[in-house]
């Protein structure tokens, strides 16, 4: 029974926190010809670590510069910098927790 | 003919102790310095197998760097991680947590190139993470071949510089020796030498005074006698160890049946007059009688030697008592006694363990060889300032 509870209220959890991501970061970068994993690849390449990567992203959401942007500069000038995330500390911790567990590397490769 | 020679020896005991001891810590030195050049070569030979795998597996890792770029740009469509049939790979994040790996083997990234279990190892750091890659990790297997041709060179310059070192210790052993061995040489000539002179005054001393008929003179004048008969005697005894150990081994032995109690009283009578100077009393206890059969001349030297150690280690006023048993005689004394760690040392020639009497040390070396012609069996037990008892038995 308490396994039960405690299941229903995980998937609860991942729910509400997809939730955050997918009406605050898919629903934007739907809109973009560059898919949003493209852009998860490009962190990668540049921080390596979870850790690194997830600090690297929720900093630059915040404040979006093009001195701190991973794109590339053609990509900028063409689609510019974006706008600073409306999103609280936590919501933003949401957000990319879910885009890291949904592009993630590990237990991925065969 | 060596008085050394004569006995049967070559090398004093401690001359055989030294000569072990220094062998024992030349060859022990030599392995070690034979060992820590055999160890600083093979890792040399390791060090420059690895330079030359080195470019081999910067090779790979570079194929591999490539092949994880192409992944990394389509990771989307495939998630199949390259593999080589040349080598093993794995790849780690910034922090050091493992992405993949084609090996079993537990990794280490704090060295670039390195040698364990086995198999070579390179670390690469590339200049963009593919796949969060920060450390490459490419391995090979050794082929052995390096080690194999090293070990053989190491046992066949180890051996030849053994087999080198062995000749250079013996000579530089005998060189060593040498002195030694000069000075033992020289105290064989001397005692020969001394042997041969003592001959004829000892002789005619002692026949004379034999023939002396002490009835006729006056007590004052027999006491003079009596001391120049002690005198006499001792030069004697030292006159017969000192041909024994010249001719011992060449003396042709007249073995009988010896009557070991009137042996023991005969040579009590002897040694009489000679106790009387420390006053010591000498008795003797016939548990039972017994027979041994020998040379009598050799038992009554073994005996001799005995009582004369018994007399001269022992302390003014002091006892000995000669007990015969079946198959048994021992010597009883109260004198300086012998320290325990002595006791084994004792039979060595020229060894005395107390320098305040006189004497060449070779008493009990005289009673070991004979006892060993006879296999008879020495016992010493002792005391220090309560008395030594040297049993003999057969």
């Amino acid at each position: 029974m308490v396994k039960k509870i405690i299941l229903i209220l995980s998937l609860m959890f991942c729910f509400a926190n997809a939730d955050v991501y997918e009406k605050n970061c898919v629903e934007c970068h739907k809109q973009l010809p560059v898919s949003i994993d493209k852009y998860f690849y490009k962190y990668l390449l540049i921080y390596s670590s979870e850790t690194d990567m997830k600090n690297a992203m929720i900093s630059y959401l915040k404040y979006p510069a093009k001195e701190t942007t991973v794109m590339s500069d053609a990509f900028i000038s063409r689609f510019g910098i974006k706008k600073k995330s409306k999103l609280s500390e936590d919501e933003l911790k949401e957000a990319i927790d879910v885009y890291w567990q949904k592009y993630k590397v590990f237990g991925k490769l065969k | 003919m060596l008085a050394s020679k004569s006995l049967g020896i070559d090398f004093h005991q401690s001359e055989k102790q030294t000569l072990f001891r220094f062998l024992s810590l030349y060859i022990l030195l030599t392995v070690i310095i034979i060992s820590v050049f055999s160890f600083i070569y093979f890792e040399l030979q390791k060090d420059l197998m690895l330079q030359q795998k080195k470019s081999i597996l910067q090779k790979y890792s570079k194929e591999l760097i490539e092949d994880l770029k192409h992944l990394h740009i389509n990771f989307d469509k495939t998630q199949f991680y390259p593999r080589s049939d040349k080598f093993n790979s794995a790849i780690f994040d910034s922090e050091q947590k493992l992405i993949f790996s084609t090996t079993q083997i537990k990794l280490r990234l704090d060295k670039i190139l390195y040698f364990e279990n086995e198999v070579i190892h390179l670390v690469n750091i590339p200049e963009s993470y593919y796949l969060g890659a920060m450390f490459i990790v490419v391995e090979m297997k050794d082929d052995k071949m390096w080690s194999e041709q090293t070990k053989k060179e190491i046992v066949i310059f180890g051996g030849i510089t053994f087999l080198f070192m062995l000749v250079i210790g013996y000579v530089l052993l005998r060189l060593f020796l040498k002195p030694m061995r000069d000075a033992i040489t020289l105290l064989d000539e001397f005692i020969k030498d001394t042997t041969h002179e003592l001959n004829t005054p000892v002789s005619t001393i002692v026949a004379n005074i034999e023939m002396i008929d002490k009835s006729s003179l006056d007590e004052k004048l027999v006491k003079k006698i009596d001391r120049i008969d002690i005198g006499a005697k001792t030069i004697s005894n030292i006159y017969q160890d000192l041909t024994y150990l010249t001719l011992g081994n060449k003396i042709i032995s007249n073995n009988e049946d010896i009557n070991i109690e009137q042996l023991v009283l005969q040579r009590i009578e002897y040694f009489t007059l000679l106790s009387h100077t420390k006053k010591i009393t000498i008795s003797s206890k016939i548990v039972e009688e017994t027979l041994l059969y020998a040379d009598k001349s050799k038992i009554s030297k073994l005996l001799d030697n005995l009582l004369s150690n018994a007399i001269k280690y022992n302390k003014v006023g002091g006892d000995i008592v000669v007990i015969v048993e079946s198959r048994k005689f021992s010597v009883d004394d109260s004198g300086i006694g012998i320290a325990e760690d002595d006791i084994s040392k004792i039979q060595d020639r020229y060894t005395r363990f107390n320098k305040s009497s006189g004497g060449f040390g070779i008493g009990l070396s005289i009673v070991s060889t004979i006892a060993k012609e006879y296999n008879l069996k020495i016992d010493i037990s002792s005391k220090v300032n309560i008395g030594t008892k040297v049993s003999v038995s057969w």
